[in-house]
């Protein structure tokens, strides 16, 4: 079935345990081809973890993880010639030029003399870092440091990337031109798995997210489907034709939750979107004034996230 | 590209990065040079007996230590990682970093031997033997070098660790006395050890004469313990290196 062909990554049952610290308690996803999975989830949770096992750096303690159709402890140098892999942090060879490292990482990863020259130039195109090509990689700033460690980690044109918080550290322009190479390089067909605390970026490069919290997945699907199913508050902006108190708001809408004005308009989070638009509307009637201003705008991944992190607040206080 | 290519490819950046460092070879030069001037001094008779031992004493600390440093600041850097992430098998990364080392306490030990030859009168009676001895001694060393660099974290670790094998070795191995002269009881622990060995195919190399007899007692027991180290440093790495 060519369905099951396209699968990239198939983790079934992942666990793993540190001593005590149980850091996978039975993790399981898959990644089709071409897809960009957000992996998200609070510090600890067990990210780096995850990508330490798929990228056979780490063994497991029980489960299945194939990638490429390969389990990674059976054959780990297959699977590694076909992924590519940024660390948590920016791991290359201080003492050697940005060109070195990449030519370096060529031999290491097969690529013939001529082959590996280009592709590294390409890459220092790409990632514009052609001036600094024969600098050390140990003297460019952190930002460029990342950069030259996710081309670093494409030098082979990889199926399969493993991103481990690829922005971390890079100021604002530096991690939106990131943002844009990480886009292009799944353009060009590649897999992505990638992790982050920034959930504006997740939102706006992934496919599909999944949320991970304390080695268990809690919320899996695509950003408007998490975003629907666990951000419980929306929040909408008003204005009427008139004057409303807000004891008159609250009391005569019960699906909003809070209410606030500026300039005549208010903003309020609404727990059940639809009713509270009936509701208002039925206010606006009661006192003979018209709506003159509406807009809405969805939960944002952000409140979905800590929706779900709250609820297994709660789940972990009851248990 | 083969495996033995990648191989070198490692040894080659271990090189650029690390051995071809002007303070390292003057590093691995000075001790030796100024024990051999203090037994020259003492001794100018009976100098040249000791050359063979200060020789295999130069590999041995010098190979097992640079070995065991360069495993353990990559570890450190994290840039051992990049070898663990590549396509290579446990066996590519440890050739190639064993290599290195040993090409480093080859071309040392060569170097110190000019200068012997040169300043002191020391001979070389057969010059393949000598070689062989270098390389066999700088590749067992090497090797131990690594495999104890896997167990530990810190390199001062590492250092104690090889400490509590190198100088005790230093002792038995016939470096600073004659293996005819030593005690009976140490005879049998003499010829267990690796160091007595290669010291006693370097003694074969330069005069052509060992307290063994011949080289091919030192030929084999040197091939032996290479194949061993050679052993123990993959399963090491294999062990320790993919996080448990
Ligand atoms: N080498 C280790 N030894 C012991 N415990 C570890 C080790 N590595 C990670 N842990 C523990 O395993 C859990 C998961 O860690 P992991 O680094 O995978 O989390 P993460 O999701 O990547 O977090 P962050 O967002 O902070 O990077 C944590 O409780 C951590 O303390
Ligand atoms: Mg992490």
């Amino acid at each position: 079935m060519s369905e099951l062909n396209s699968i990239q990554v198939q983790v079934a049952g992942l666990s793993k345990r540190y001593g005590r610290v149980l850091a996978l308690d039975g993790v399981s996803f898959s990644l089709g081809r071409g897809e960009i999975l957000g992996y998200l989830g609070p510090n600890g949770a067990g990210k780096t973890t995850t990508i330490n096992v798929l990228c056979g750096l780490l063994a497991r303690d029980a489960g299945t993880v194939q990638v490429c159709g390969v389990d990674v402890a059976a054959d780990p140098v297959f699977v590694k010639s076909r992924i590519g892999v940024v660390n948590d942090t920016s791991n290359l060879y201080p003492e050697l030029s940005c060109r070195r490292n990449l030519e370096y990482l060529g031999e290491l990863y097969g690529l013939a003399r001529a082959t590996r020259r280009q592709r590294a130039e390409e890459l220092l195109g790409m990632f514009d870092l052609e001036t600094r090509a024969g600098d050390r990689f140990g003297t460019l700033s952190r930002g460029l440091q990342r950069r030259l460690t996710i081309a670093a980690a494409l030098i082979h044109r990889p199926e399969v990337v493993f991103l481990d918080e690829p922005t971390v550290g890079l100021d604002v322009p530096s991690a939106k031109s990131l943002r844009e190479l990480i886009r292009q390089i799944h353009a060009q067909g590649a897999t992505v798995l990638l992790t982050t605390h920034n959930l504006a970026e997740a939102e706006a490069l992934c496919t599909r997210v999944a949320i991970l919290v304390r080695g268990r997945i809690l919320a899996e699907g695509s950003v408007n489907d998490i975003r629907s199913r666990f951000g419980k508050v929306q929040s909408l902006s008003v204005a009427f034709s008139g004057p409303v108190s807000e004891e008159t708001l609250l009391a005569s809408c019960p699906a909003v939750r809070a209410a606030a004005i500026s300039d005549g308009a208010w903003t309020l989070d609404a727990a059940n979107l639809h009713a509270a638009l009936s509701q208002l509307v039925a206010l606006a009637d009661r006192l003979e004034l018209t709506v003159i201003e509406l807009s809405t705008s969805g939960a944002s991944l952000e409140d979905a996230f800590l929706s779900i992190l709250q609820q297994q607040d709660h789940a972990g206080a009851k248990g | 590209m083969s495996a033995l290519q990648r191989a070198l490819s490692i040894s080659r950046k271990d090189v650029e990065s690390y051995y071809a460092k002007p303070p390292l070879i003057t590093w691995g030069l000075l001790f030796p040079v100024v024990l051999l001037l203090a037994v020259y001094l003492k001794d100018q008779q009976g100098y040249l007996a000791v050359c063979p031992g200060i020789l295999a004493m130069t590999l041995l600390f010098g190979n097992t230590s640079m070995a065991a440093i360069v495993v353990t600041f990559e570890k450190r850097t994290g840039t051992l990682d990049r070898l663990l992430l590549a396509p290579l098998s446990m066996r590519t990364i440890v050739l190639g970093k064993a290599l290195s080392a040993a090409a480093y306490g080859v071309c040392t030990a060569l170097v110190l031997a000019v200068i012997l030859g040169a300043a002191l009168g020391m001979p070389l009676a057969r010059p393949w033997a000598f070689v062989l001895g270098l390389a066999l001694g700088a590749g067992i060393f090497s090797l131990f070098g690594l495999a104890a660099a896997v167990l530990v974290r810190e390199v001062f670790e590492a250092m104690t660790l090889l400490n509590f094998f190198r100088f005790p070795l230093l002792f038995v191995s016939g470096v600073f006395m004659p293996l005819d002269t030593m005690p009976g009881w140490i005879y049998p622990v003499a010829l267990a050890s690796p160091l007595t060995h290669v010291v006693e195919l370097l003694r074969w190399g330069l005069f052509g004469q060992s307290a063994l007899g011949g080289p091919w007692i030192p030929f084999a027991a040197c091939a032996a313990y290479l194949v061993a180290a050679w052993l123990l440093a993959v399963r090491l790495f294999q062990r320790r290196l993919i996080q448990t």
